[in-house]
């Protein structure tokens, strides 16, 4: 500002509140202007908007001229204390009398001679003048500490070390209970805990029928036969329930279901959405590696490092080989803006997707929060993500980055794929040559067009060798810190790191040659790393229950919620590590803990106490999810092929998907399980859409469970539940039952998995025995709608 | 309004335990209802603080500040419009035809351009304001004294897909609540049995339903699309609205009888919880819908002169004004916000080659229907309260591409405003002198968003959500809003 505006004597008493690092906010001080002393909660609103509102406008309008470069009129703007003390002709700020402030008359442009900024910069907005002018007659409030500069945002995250999540996993004894006929593994024993602290009683056991359902859509996917329900229900041994969970843990079926699960934390998609909608013609290699990696129980840290680093490990067989350069996949879907004109922007966009992704799916932490600025809220910094960055920049994603920009495909040929190729190849080479020298020698033009048109067709049949999208080293390099994540202002180069608050042992650390991201799978499957194995039990444990023990799954930092059972969840962690990151061996503990057995009933007392049920009372009663009503309309109806499918795609590998015209030719109709169709970003499939399907835009492991009228429009018009209730209804009525009431008896086994109650089956007599002019078999039609339409369908108890 | 307020009482005061599913089942609950469902999510349990969420979803929402529009209607031109050839006049640009540019290009550009291209067609002063209109909207530019034109827009993105996604979304990097989810969310809904927000005949292409869609916003904010823009506009409606074999409405009934009469007794055992019962209630809307929606499409209703004001007897305009016609039938029933977009198998606006021939097929398209809408909703008394907003992705550079060609331009481009509260016959901003930059009172996409959601009472920074432990907002960190169009 002008000295000579700066002269004016004033009142002026300094409102100085302290912010101490250690004992939080002190007393404030201003009695002598008048103004009550602020309670703590009143002064720490005010400093939250000096730190929102104000500190962003003096560092950005105000620091270039008021600040350590340049004093104009003395004055410096760029601290507290700078602010407090005020410019060679005197104070800028008047809390006695707020709008005589020079600090406001300046920026409102009262006076001509005292015009800030300066012209030709444009003069402040209504909004940030309003909010300086707020903030001058609330006291002036501002953190008082050293280090408060004028920096464009709050430097000290909020949390450190000492957060929950980044504590060591230490494996807590067991609670000791009375004898209870409850019990039946450890998890119940810290279940039983929580809730006897409560008061809370417990629940009765599911009915075998209603268990039964559940256990086989929790692990399959798909109903159970009426020949296993019935088995079930006569088998009274005391093996009866384990025999189930073993059989249905063996079943092919079971990697479909989780493998699904799966793919929605990794943003699996066969096409690229964003603006350039075209195929990922090989995505499907992942998606089928993903099913026998669950099936065969692939130890967790294994999965984890072959998805990340799979090209770096070495490999006994060709097999082996192929699968872990398929397994690279996961880093190549995500989503990417493949016409970004600024190609270099493009590559960190990339990279940050890669980041973000990585970091929410194995640990539970948003990195991408500190690619502009350091992360408000946990202890990662922009050094801690540029030190990531360099690993992904390190290693080679994309073949091209010209619009439209083409990732990465490794090659992955079996050896005899290869064979047969080489075979041809020579077999056309051998062909040429002979043409060569027919024609040298003057051969008839029948001779030669007979071995052309032999060799054409030979050409034609060359097989292309399979590829897969995926990643492989690309040259090694650092990366500079981008200055608020522009690519255009680069800071100070960070060497290839981890995020320095997680570091879990001495002597990971990136290697010269290499881009890092092996030892970055050491490091974060090193049994020290808090992180991994607690977020992976956690997704477990929410995909079995419907809500994970800590809510967030996707977030274990500052803002992810904390976990319901700490130690519940400490000694699951400490037990996947400790069975050799078995995820099979985690499930068959849940599924055959009591927890799990429990009935879904109401009740009163129980619900009193804990209403939202977080303390798993009883098994909550869920609905299935987009993939399993699919599946389960074609199975009810005996249509659902249960073999493995490749490619559902109708375009080949990059090409488009959606482009002008609008159209969709995408198909659904195939009777393979859903997680066999195509999942298309910007245009998912009706069913998925409508059923809270991932989007696959980005890390999904809690899906949601909306209700909404459209997708009461599908359940009621469909093709898809029409024809599914045409064939069961077709099907019933084809069967020779002793009675109508029979047939409504089955009709239940197959829909609900359970017989009827005699009212059901009275309602729907009545309804089937209705409807003057219709034809009875057009009665069963209608009927089996509503079966299919109801909850007890869509539902799982 | 009063029976969704009533029907709010009666379920609180249901909670404390009176027979609050015969209430649901009878009372007009609507979107909002199921709205309020899905924000509960698993629902298994009455959850504490329930009443919050419901109130919350269900009503109209107050308005942060008073404001004229209480509706909208995007008029979305895809492909990229040129402002230069239409309502950004440049004299100078006419002048120097044919010459460098004299300043630099932009750093990234979408295509390689080259010399300096005046516009093939002729502009004329309309109207008290005597604003300029090219002569490709003739009828449009009859209404310039209504019209609030925005000449200083700018983007950041050059290609189709990205453009769209920021338009739409305010972002184009990560998949972001649409603006019109933003509107129901903030706003809520006037018609219980309706979506609150539609999309007419929308492009799949460059970020398909992510131009619509709710993201993390509760699913009930999404837009309902009618049809897509590869089919005729006589084709669009609601998906499923029909049964697929033909059941009658009279089975239908005895269907939805049959499902409640089995959940009652489900219920009467102490088996049902709250999602189970949203569930039975979402049927019975469905089946509401079923016999609303035709209504609201059924174009059969208007007179034989709106059809003739709207172009329905001409070809060339019968798609479009098709659209035009169904988006006022659709706000005058209560629906927040209708997109309709001009779109067809190709990328429409979208002339790198041969500017004359495209940009005259497309306004030939538009420009009776828009002028018919503008003036169908003055003559309701509609206007007023109807913020009307034209506008495509970007704009058109000022340079050739090839010879007959313009390449996209997000430096500068305009889009208009009409009725809610906007200065009619007013020209805010301004791009250089051959229209390639925005200079003057420049309006950023993100400050674009911030006025349009003030015109319609929303404060861009209030109108927030939390998800994933942050507080989203439609603008980011980013808007300011450009006061000055305000009537």
């Amino acid at each position: 500002m002008k000295a000579s505006h700066l002269g004016i004597p004033a009142l002026f008493i300094v409102v100085v509140s302290v912010w101490s690092t250690s004992a939080g906010l002190a007393q404030n001080l201003d009695q002598a202007a008048g103004a009550a002393a602020l309670s703590r909660e009143q002064l720490s609103g005010r400093i939250a908007f000096f730190e929102s509102k104000i500190r962003p406008v003096l560092h950005e309008h105000c620091v270039a001229c008021h600040g350590p470069e340049k004093q104009e009129g003395g004055l410096r703007l760029d601290s507290p204390a700078a602010i407090l003390k005020g410019g060679d002709s005197g104070t800028a700020i008047e809390v006695a009398d707020p709008s005589s402030s020079l600090l406001l008359v300046a920026v409102r442009q009262l006076d001509a001679t005292l015009i800030m900024p300066p012209p030709p910069a444009a003069k402040l907005s209504a909004n940030v003048i309003s909010d300086l002018a707020r903030w001058v007659e609330q006291g002036a409030q501002m953190p008082m500490d050293a280090a408060s500069e004028m920096g464009p945002a709050i430097k000290k995250p909020k949390i450190g070390k000492e957060h929950w999540s980044f504590q060591p996993i230490v494996r807590p004894s067991l609670p000791s209970l009375p004898e209870s006929q409850w019990d039946q593994n450890a998890i119940d024993l810290f279940v039983r805990q929580a809730q006897e602290m409560k008061g809370i009683g417990a629940q009765s056991e599911a009915a075998r029928a209603v268990w039964l359902r559940r256990i086989t859509f929790d692990l399959t996917g798909l109903p159970p036969a009426v020949g296993e329900i019935e088995a079930f229900l006569t088998d009274r041994s005391t093996e009866a329930h384990q025999r189930v969970i073993d059989r249905l843990l063996a079943s092919p079926q079971y990697g479909v279901r989780w493998g699904r699960f799966w793919l929605d934390v990794v943003r699996y998609a066969d096409s690229n959405g964003l603006d350039e909608n075209i195929a990922h013609g090989t995505a499907w290699r992942y998606r089928n590696y993903v099913i026998e990696s669950w099936n065969e129980d692939k130890p967790y840290d294994r999965f984890l490092t072959e998805q990340i680093a799979g090209d770096l490990l070495p490999a006994e067989t060709r097999r082996q080989r192929i699968d872990q350069l398929t397994a690279t996949a996961f880093l190549a879907m995500g989503p990417k803006v493949l016409a970004e004109v600024d190609e270099r922007k493009m590559e960190m966009d990339i990279i940050d997707e890669q980041i973000d992704t990585l970091g929410k799916a194995f640990l539970g932490m948003t990195f991408g929060c500190a690619r502009c600025h350091d992360h408000k809220f946990d202890p990662i910094s922009t050094r801690d993500y540029y030190g990531l960055a360099g690993v992904f920049k390190s290693t080679h994603t994309m073949d091209s980055f010209t619009k439209i920009a083409k990732w990465h495909e490794n090659d992955i040929a079996t050896e005899q794929e290869e064979a047969v190729r080489r075979a041809k190849e020579s077999e056309i080479a051998e062909l040429k040559s002979r043409l060569e020298k027919l024609a040298a020698e003057g051969a008839s033009d029948a001779e030669k067009k007979m071995l052309s048109e032999r060799l054409e067709a030979l050409q034609k049949s060359l097989p292309a060798l399979p590829t897969v999208m995926g990643v492989k080293e690309g040259s090694v390099q650092d990366v500079a810190v981008h200055v608020r994540g522009n690519h255009l202002a680069l800071g100070a180069e960070v060497k290839r790191s981890f995020p320095e608050v997680l570091t879990v042992a001495e002597g990971i650390s990136v290697v010269p040659e290499q881009s890092g991201r092996l030892q970055l799978t050491s490091w974060m499957t090193d049994r020290q790393h808090p992180l991994t194995a607690r977020v992976m039990v956690n997704r477990l444990w929410r995909w079995h229950f419907g809500k994970g023990l800590v809510a967030t799954t996707d977030n274990f930092g500052a803002l992810g919620e904390k976990p319901s059972h700490p130690e519940l969840l400490d000694w699951l962690a400490a037990e996947l590590i400790d069975s050799g990151w078995s995820v099979k061996h985690l499930q068959r503990l849940i599924v055959s803990s009591a927890t799990y057995r429990q009935s879904s009933e109401r009740n009163v007392a129980s619900e009193a106490v804990d209403p939202e049920n977080r303390l798993w009372w009883r098994y909550p009663i869920r609905r299935l999810e987009a993939e399993a009503i699919r599946d389960f309309l074609l199975a009810s109806s005996g249509g659902v092929d249960l073999a493995r499918g490749t490619s559902l795609l109708h375009v080949g590998n990059r090409e488009f998907l959606f482009d002008h015209t609008s159209i969709d030719k995408t198909k659904y109709d195939s009777h393979l399980r859903a997680i066999f169709l195509p999942v298309i970003r910007n245009h998912l499939y009706d069913l998925f859409d409508l059923f809270d399907y991932s989007d696959a835009a980005t890390v999904q492991g809690d899906r949601g469970s909306t209700i909404v009228a459209p997708q009461a429009l599908f359940m009621l018009n469909s093709p898809l539940v029409h024809e599914a209730a045409q064939r069961l209804s077709e099907r019933l009525q084809s069967e020779e039952f002793a009675s109508d009431g029979e047939r409504i008896q089955r009709l239940h086994l197959q829909v609900y998995g359970r017989y009827p109650t005699d009212q059901e089956t009275a309602a729907m007599l009545a309804f089937v025995q209705r409807g003057g002019g219709d034809v009875k078999g057009d009665r069963w039609n209608y009927l089996c709608q509503v079966a299919l339409a109801a909850n007890d369908f869509l539902y799982v108890r | 309004m009063t029976t969704e307020r009533a029907f709010l009482g009666d379920l609180l005061a249901s909670r404390a335990g009176c027979n609050r599913r015969s209430m649901l089942q009878q009372s007009g609950m609507g979107f909002g209802y199921l709205a309020a469902a899905a924000l509960l999510g698993e629902l298994s349990a009455p959850v504490r603080g329930a009443e919050t969420a419901f109130e919350r979803a269900l009503s109209a929402k107050p308005a942060h500040f008073p404001s004229k529009a209480k509706r909208a209607i995007f008029l979305f031109m895809k492909g990229g419009p040129s402002h230069v050839d239409t309502f950004d006049y440049k004299p100078k640009l006419q002048k120097d035809d044919g010459k460098e540019l004299p300043f630099d290009k932009p750093r990234v550009q979408f295509a390689k351009t080259g010399k300096l291209l005046g516009s093939p067609w002729k502009f004329a002063r309309y109207g008290q304001s005597g604003s300029y209109v090219s002569e490709l909207f003739p009828n449009v530019a009859k209404h310039v004294d209504d019209l609030c034109f925005i000449h200083s827009l700018h983007g950041t993105n050059a290609a189709h897909g990205g453009a769209l996604l920021k338009l739409h979304t305010g972002s184009d990097a990560f998949v972001r609540p649409s603006l019109g989810a933003w509107l129901s969310y903030g706003l809520g809904t006037e018609n219980s049995d309706l979506p609150g927000f539609v999309t007419i005949c929308p492009t799949l292409a460059h970020g398909g339903v992510n131009n619509w869609g709710s993201a993390f916003l509760p699913a009930i904010y999404q837009g309902t699309p009618l049809g897509n823009a590869s089919l005729p506009s006589d084709q669009a409606t609601v998906r499923y609205i029909k049964s697929a074999s033909g059941v009658s409405r009279d089975v239908q009934r005895e269907q939805l009888d049959l499902l409640r009469e089995l959940h009652q007794q489900k219920a009467d055992s102490g088996l049902v919880d709250d999602a189970l019962d949203s569930r039975i209630a979402s049927m019975e809307l469905a089946f509401r819908m079923q016999s609303e929606m035709p209504l609201a499409e059924d174009l059969s209703q208007e007179t034989a002169a709106t059809h003739a004001l709207y172009g329905l007897n001409d070809p060339r305009t019968v798609n479009f004004g098709r659209q035009c016609l169904l988006a006022r039938r659709l706000i005058e029933r209560g629906v927040r916000y209708v997109q309709v977009t001009h779109s067809d198998a190709f990328v429409q606006w979208d002339q790198h080659a041969d500017l004359k021939k495209g940009h005259e097929k497309n306004s030939k398209e538009v420009d009776l229907p828009i002028a018919a809408l503008l003036q169908d909703l003055k003559q309701r008394g509609l206007l007023d309260e109807t913020l009307v907003i034209w506008s495509g992705e970007f704009g058109r550079t000022p340079v050739a591409e090839g010879s007959n060609g313009r390449d996209h331009n997000p430096e500068g481009f305009t889009a208009w405003f009409a009725g809610g509260g906007v200065k009619g016959g007013f020209h805010y901003g301004r791009t250089d002198e051959y229209g390639y930059y925005a200079v003057d009172n420049k309006v950023h996409l993100h400050d674009f968003h911030a006025t349009l959601l003030a015109l319609m009472g929303l404060d861009h920074e209030k109108l927030t959500y939390r998800y994933a432990g942050r507080d989203f907002r439609l603008t980011d960190v980013h808007g300011k809003v450009a006061w000055d169009i305000f009537a």
